[in-house]
């Protein structure tokens, strides 16, 4: 049952070569069952589920894959990580930055259309992430010999001993997959400033990131273009594989080369994988917040599961708020999400359904927007 | 293989069982020998450990008492062993008999038997024993008896029989987890009961088998796991069932037992025990020289896995590594906490394979559909009819009654029972199930039905004629597109009109002050425009309309829709508002009656735009109208004044001019 799955997807596959640009003759040539696809999609969802996919539905035994593709400006976090603790998410809110979630683990990056990345699906016995490493190293060194980069141990690559320029994380499932990132000329202000989290006190077991000083390769040599790193990257490794130097463009957006594509970037954009796979976590905080020359502290307690508030203790000056109305609010966020959207909803349909005062209206405005901002 | 255990003698009394006996101890002793002689037909265990074997129990025919339950319920006969006044030593059989189905039936005993309450609850609660399987006891009561045959008089008697519906078939260590498939157990003593028999101390049996009592459902679960081929010994299950002695036979010969303090039983091997063996799951090794990583499950006690699916994933140095489940199964126990270290070998989950059934049904799914089994049943003692010839002929046709058919009094007709509709998802399926009302819901349920009680609401229609608007729009809006760089829509339209209406009549724009009894009269009009998102329906205002242009409206409304889609709406941009304006248009909507949003005094419903012949002039014309409604407080606003704002309303999208001239 299983190989007939199998084998119904690989004539897929195979029908992906004859439909698109190889020739029959091409792909015979192959023995090693190596071939390079780039992505005509800058969607970061659709990216990752092509990986998914691959990663489902692709016998790799006797075959590997290079994946390229490029996202719009986008944070991706890693599979078990906590968006709150990586990430500015209210300015990403306003940038029109996306947030992924990826299904392999380490730290979160920062992609835009200056950045590379590069994925090698490969058996699980074939999963060799240092190889992969040297590969590119190799074609960087190829295409400008001046270049000092060189991987670390933890799979980094470095520029001049310092800086970095890549980033990997990776996935063992049934096959497997390696990826990392490659910092062409991206955005680094934004980059720096996006990976800095605004939100304090939250404690989890979530993995952390570790943050690194970066560099864009075009620093280092104005000349170098995302295009030409990534040829030089498909030709080391065609060369390395023994394959012709074609690039597979892929559209993953189409269903009949990766039937039941579009769900999984459906799912992949759902709130429930990117917020609500985050590890649990409590955030314990406090703000301050004038009002009329006055000065109050406000202390929040909450603890997050599956991206849903399951505890919430506000502690605030009794005689601001009536009591009543922010034991209503602790008990309506429990089991809402943790998101700014939901909260000031139900904040304002509070609001609504409670007796009409302006003072209190406009102290009630004031705490919750303060929360939101602050908490989420 | 030593002589079964002669000699059941009636108890001579409960509470006397010694102070040894664990259950004795606490009072219960009764229970000792009720429930936990739950023994097997086959096995009986001696006081001194000794595991003997006897010819099965045959089976009992159905209780006449009950209802006929071939095939479903089969009864057991069951006996205690220590029935001749020797302490009962064996907290495992409580252990088995011990389940949430059973309380019901323990407590009907205790009924019977004139009982206190509290003699029940003290064996229910023997966890001084039971802890290490209280994991297991919250996810599968080992055993449900559904009946049993007792009666007061025979309470003492220590043959009893018990139906059963469904008995798993586990092989308990009574100390410790159920075993896995041919592993050895080996029973410790229990301190609290010293032997009475000639220095030879008494022991919980070291397992306790259950077997096949109950027929269809762990029939049709044994086939499913014969089917998942997991399973050498389910053939030989199938096959004892019927006579209830072949499986018997099989077993006892597994036993090793010896007369020794401490005995041994090896190879448990059942169909049972195959099916419901518990594996441990130990972390796979990790590539690339990787030591260490954290767990992070996926799946927690109690979730039902099937082959392959992902229990967990571990994250080692930037990889996370998946660990499938080995088997369909439940997990038991997860060993490790969530983002915890483990190294490539640690102990990480305990499954219970269960093959293809999931042990822990939820109460909205259907159960399994006997009819899924593709065997026939071969346990049912009803042999399959062989199989007859294919008829040549056609059947004979029944002579049609030359009478007219009598009619018969209602009285005289009898009801049927409607056939059993067939579990399992089928097309008509009858099913509903129920979701929690989340508390936004709650909220606004709450909030409309205030606003109904609160306001005398009333509503008026007119409608407007849309050709002129519709003209408008069409002449101006590539120009106003290139001037303010967006599309100009209707909703300005009916924003401004509105806004000049509200002007015009402004107890529209009032709401009342319930509690100084005062009619608050704003200067300003902030208009609500409902607005439904993917998250639900949102309520931004906008504010101070009668300063504004078109060009303002559509901006405002165009920035506030961008708020939203980002999530940036703040509650400020939603609070407050005079006046709500809805438009059931965009859905379609031909025609309804808003309901009020406190604090506001009216609401403007909106409707779609539908091509409709109307008098024009004397004449038909087809035009594109909309109905419009007004909902309004009659406490407050006089139907005067409401009609009067909705002509105006009306007069102000159909001839914008009238804006202009302030007519």
């Amino acid at each position: 049952m299983k190989n007939m799955v199998i084998r119904a997807s690989l004539k897929n596959w195979f029908q992906l070569f004859y439909v698109h640009k190889f020739p029959a003759a091409g792909f015979k040539t192959t023995a090693d069952g190596a071939i390079i696809l780039q992505s005509v999609s800058n969607d970061i969802y659709q990216n990752l589920a092509v990986e998914d996919w691959i990663h489902d539905n692709i016998n790799l035994e006797n075959m590997q894959v290079l994946f390229l593709w490029r996202n719009l400006s986008t944070v991706v976090i890693g599979r078990h990580q906590n968006p709150w603790q990586e990430c500015n998410l209210k300015m990403m809110r306003q940038k029109n930055i996306k947030l992924a979630r990826r299904r392999s683990g380490g730290g979160t990056v920062y992609h835009d259309l200056g950045n590379i990345n590069l994925t090698f699906f490969t058996s699980k016995k074939k999963y060799e992430r240092m190889e992969n490493l040297k590969l590119v190293v190799k074609a960087l060194k190829c295409l400008r010999p001046q270049l000092d980069v060189h991987a670390t141990d933890r799979c980094d690559l470095l520029l001049n001993r310092n800086f970095k320029i890549s980033g990997s994380a990776a996935k063992l499932g049934r096959t497997a997959y390696h990826h990392c990132t490659l910092l062409c000329s991206a955005d680094r202000f934004l980059l720096s400033s996006v990976l800095k989290s605004p939100y304090k006190g939250i404690k989890s077991n979530a993995t952390p990131s570790v943050p690194a000083s970066v560099k864009n390769l075009f620093e280092e040599d104005p000349t170098l273009t995302c295009q030409i790193v990534m040829d030089a990257i498909a030709a080391e490794y065609a060369i390395y594989h023994q394959i012709d130097h074609h690039v597979t463009l892929i559209n993953p957006a189409d269903e009949t080369v990766f039937p039941g594509i579009n769900n999984k970037t459906k799912e992949l954009q759902t709130w429930e994988w990117i917020y609500g796979k985050t590890p649990k976590f409590s955030i314990s905080t406090c703000f301050n917040m004038v009002y009329k020359h006055s000065f109050l502290e406000v202390k929040v307690d909450m603890d997050v599961k599956h991206g849903r508030i399951e505890v919430c203790n506000i502690n605030l000056p009794e005689e601001w708020l009536p009591p009543a109305l922010c034991g209503e609010l602790e008990k309506n966020l429990i089991g809402s999400k943790f998101c700014p959207s939901e909260t000031t909803a139900l904040a304002s349909a509070l609001l609504r359904s409670c007796p009409q005062d302006y003072e209190v209206h406009r102290r009630w405005n004031l705490f919750c927007e303060n929360m939101t901002t602050t908490l989420m | 293989m030593g002589p079964p255990v002669s000699g059941y003698s009636p108890r001579s009394g409960s509470q006397d069982s010694g102070a040894s006996c664990p259950l004795g101890r606490q009072g219960t002793a009764w229970l000792g020998s009720a429930a936990s002689c739950l023994v097997l037909p086959d096995l009986h265990i001696t006081s001194a450990g000794v595991c003997t074997a006897t010819t099965a129990a045959k089976p009992i025919p159905a209780h006449p008492g009950l209802p006929s339950s071939r095939g479903r319920h089969q009864a057991a006969q069951v006996r205690c062993p220590w029935a001749n006044s020797q302490p009962c030593p064996c907290p495992a059989w409580l252990e088995i008999a011990w389940g949430r189905d059973l309380q019901p039936v323990l407590k009907r005993l205790a009924g019977e038997r004139e009982c206190k309450p509290d003699n029940i609850k003290a064996p229910l609660s023997c966890s001084e024993w039971s802890s290490p399987r209280q994991a297991h006891r919250g996810s599968q009561p080992p055993l449900k008896v559904v009946e049993s045959s007792f009666s007061p008089s025979r309470w003492f008697c220590p043959v009893r029989t018990f139906r059963f519906l469904t008995v798993p078939h586990v092989w308990y260590d009574p100390r410790g987890s159920p075993c896995a498939e041919g592993c050895l157990v080996r029973s410790a003593p229990f301190p609290a009961c010293p032997g009475p028999v000639s220095g030879v101390r008494p022991h919980a049996a070291a397992a306790v088998m259950l077997p096949l009592l109950s027929r269809s459902r762990c029939l049709s679960r044994a086939l499913n796991a014969l089917r998942q081929g997991n399973c050498t010994l389910a053939r030989c299950s199938v096959s004892g069932v019927p006579g209830g002695q072949g499986l018997a036979c099989a077993n006892s010969r597994k036993f090793v037992a010896n007369n020794s303090s401490i005995f041994a039983v090896r190879y448990f091997r059942t169909t049972a025990a195959c099916r419901n063996d518990v594996v441990t799951v130990n972390t796979p090794a990790f590539a690339e020289s990787v030591t260490e990583g954290d767990v992070r499950w996926e799946k927690a006690v109690g979730d039902t896995v099937t082959e392959d699916e992902v229990v967990c994933e571990i994250e080692t140095d930037k990889t996370s590594v998946q660990v499938p489940a080995p088997a369909a199964g439940v997990i038991e126990a997860l060993l490790v906490p969530d983002g915890g270290k483990v190294e490539g070998g640690t102990p990480l989950f305990k499954l219970r394979k269960t093959g293809a059934a999931p042990a822990k049904a939820t109460p909205a799914a259907a159960p399994p559909p006997a009819a899924a089994a593709p065997a026939p049943e071969p346990v049912s003692a009803a042999v399959a009819p062989p199989a007859a010839p294919i008829p040549t002929a056609m059947p004979p046709v029944p002579p049609v009654s030359t009478q007219p058919i009598e009619s018969k009094p209602v009285s005289a007709v009898k009801p049927t029972a409607a056939r059993a509709v067939e579990p399992g998802p089928s097309k008509g399926a009858r099913s509903e199930h129920r979701v929690k009302m989340n508390r936004m819901r709650q909220r606004i349920a709450q909030r409309l039905k205030e606003a109904q009680n609160t306001c005398a609401m009333l509503t008026t229609f007119n409608e407007i004629d849309m050709s002129n608007i519709q003209e408008m729009r069409a002449r101006h809006k590539d120009s106003f597109l290139k001037k303010h760089n967006m599309k100009l829509g209707f909703m300005s339209a009916f924003v401004k009109a509105t806004a000049f209406a509200l002007q015009d009549q402004p107890v529209v724009n009032a709401v009342i002050d319930d509690t100084t009894k005062e009619i608050v009269y704003r200067d300003y009009v902030d208009i609500s425009v409902a607005v439904a998102t993917p998250r639900g329906l949102v309520v931004p205002v906008i504010r101070n309309v009668e300063t504004m242009n078109f060009a303002d409206i559509e901006r405002t409304i165009n920035e506030l829709g961008e708020k939203a889609r980002k999530n940036e709406l703040a509650i400020e941009d939603m609070d407050g508002g005079t006046f709500t304006i809805s438009n059931g248009g965009v859905f379609g909507s031909l025609f309804g009656t808003p309901i009020i949003n406190p604090p506001q005094s009216a609401i403007l419903g909106m409707h779609a735009i539908v091509d409709r012949p109307v008098a024009v002039g004397g004449k038909v014309e087809v035009r594109p109208m909309m109905f419009v409604a007004l909902t309004y407080d009659h406490r407050l606003i006089d139907g005067r004044e409401a009609v009067t704002f909705l002509r105006k309303i009306k007069a102000a999208v159909e001839d914008p001019r009238v804006l202009l001239l302030d007519l």
